[in-house]
């Protein structure tokens, strides 16, 4: 669970270094056509990622109307 | 205990027992409606007050820890109490609980524990924890089956995935509330592997269904959670003591999902945005490419252009020399040219612009 989160966010980590790769000094045009292929790449698998993810809900057992 | 004409003859002590007694089996437990007066603190552990009404007064006592909310003079309240005489012969009801009545009384109350509460620094926004970005784990203190909760559900599963919710179901308004919540949150609060964010919330209501949440007790328990805590309760006009004590507060339950988690349509829209925006970045900068290309070769071009001008001025230049100098053209212009030995009696050619003559040397002179 915490780990399929954990590598969204890691995904979206990833995708904003590609994205700021384009800004930076290291910019080269030729190696640019492939860091969009990651960054494209990188947002079609956030997107089913996030899509399919659903929250896990546990009611707890303990009751707390008296003191135990 | 004695007869007399076969009435009971009484110790006082145990009359006033007896008494009691009677008073317990016919009123096991009162409610009654009154207004504070002569409302007193004694060593700083027990209340003394009296409730009246317009004809009638009687003698209250409490401990400080049962006084879950502030009261003052004046006030109008409603107590949960049992009826006693004292060992002195006094009739007092000791109260089990109370509460404020009407909305002024719950104001003034609420009032006077947020001064009090607020004195403490409970309310600082020095003490104010930061909720995590995106929660793995979280537990929601609640009724389940309020509509506040069901929003809050609701809104959690569109926003986000992947969060694993633990929910306490307790009861959010009404006496026992406070207690129940206070449980839930020491509960929470002594699991092995705490969640990340406590959420406590409740929909709508009355003044008066929303007072649980300015249960000092409850108040504190907030304060003193070790998990951040992100409340929100009633709707947005509302505020509660519990609001103001948590770390982070909330408009409505539904507002509650909307801090704990951001919205998965509006990351995935940004990412796709994003990538989209890199694609005529790169055109643009393919084009700026070309045409400083263009530009170096419309430079060469030029350059070119110019040192073959140069060359061809310098042979046209070149050629009109060696055209002065061809042998043919001064030939032209009538000189001859002579081959041979000049010697006397040798033979010559001599070459005019049309002719080749042999000629004898008849004789040579120095000149």
């Amino acid at each position: 669970m915490s780990s399929t989160n954990k590598t969204i966010q890691e995904k979206i980590a990833k995708l904003n270094e590609s994205v700021e790769w384009f800004d930076s000094d290291e910019f080269t045009l030729e190696a640019a056509i492939d860091k969009f292929k990651i960054a494209e790449t990188l947002a079609n698998e956030i997107e089913q990622d996030l899509s399919s993810l659903k929250n896990e809900i546990q009611i707890v057992k303990q009751k707390f109307d008296s003191e135990k | 205990m004695e007869k007399s004409h076969n009435q009971p003859i009484f110790s006082v002590s145990d009359f006033i027992a007896v008494f009691n007694q009677t008073l317990e089996y016919a009123y096991p437990s009162v409610e009654i409606e009154g207004e504070v007066a002569s409302f007193k603190v004694n060593q700083g552990k027990f209340v003394f007050f009296d409730i009246k009404d317009k004809t009638g007064s009687v003698s209250c006592f409490m401990t400080v820890w049962q006084m879950r909310v502030p009261i003052e003079d004046g006030m109008k309240i409603i107590i949960t109490a049992i009826p006693k005489i004292t060992q002195w012969g006094k009739f007092s009801l000791t109260i089990k609980s109370l509460r404020p009545s009407g909305e002024g009384s719950l104001k003034k109350s609420f009032e006077l524990l947020k001064a009090k509460l607020a004195s403490e620094g409970l309310f600082a926004l020095e003490r104010k924890r930061q909720l995590p970005h995106i929660p793995q784990h979280v537990a929601v203190i609640s009724s389940t089956q309020a509509a506040g909760y069901a929003d809050f559900i609701k809104i959690l599963g569109d926003r986000w995935g992947g969060v694993k919710v633990d929910v306490a179901h307790v009861q959010v308004q009404g006496e026992v509330a406070p207690d129940q919540i206070i449980r839930a949150i020491n509960y929470f609060n002594q699991q092995e592997t705490l969640p990340e964010v406590l959420v406590i919330i409740r929909g709508g209501g009355s003044a008066d269904d929303l007072s649980a949440f300015n249960d000092e007790p409850l108040v504190r328990a907030i304060a003193g959670s070790r998990i951040p805590t992100l409340v929100g309760v009633g709707h947005e006009i509302d505020e509660s003591l519990a609001d103001l004590v948590a770390d982070v507060r909330a408009a409505t339950p539904s507002n509650a999902a909307q801090i704990l988690v951001p919205d998965r349509n509006e990351i995935i829209r940004s990412a796709q945005d994003r990538v989209r925006s890199l694609l005529p970045r790169i055109i643009q900068l393919i084009d700026r490419q070309k045409q400083i290309i263009n530009d170096s070769l419309i430079t060469m071009i030029i350059g070119i252009e110019r040192a073959l001008d140069d060359q061809s001025r310098r042979l046209v230049s070149l050629q009109s020399v060696l055209a002065q100098l061809d042998p043919k053209a001064v030939l032209n212009r009538g000189y001859a040219l002579i081959r041979g030995l000049v010697k006397t009696g040798e033979i010559i050619n001599i070459e005019t612009n049309k002719l080749i003559i042999k000629a004898e040397v008849k004789d040579v002179i120095n000149k």
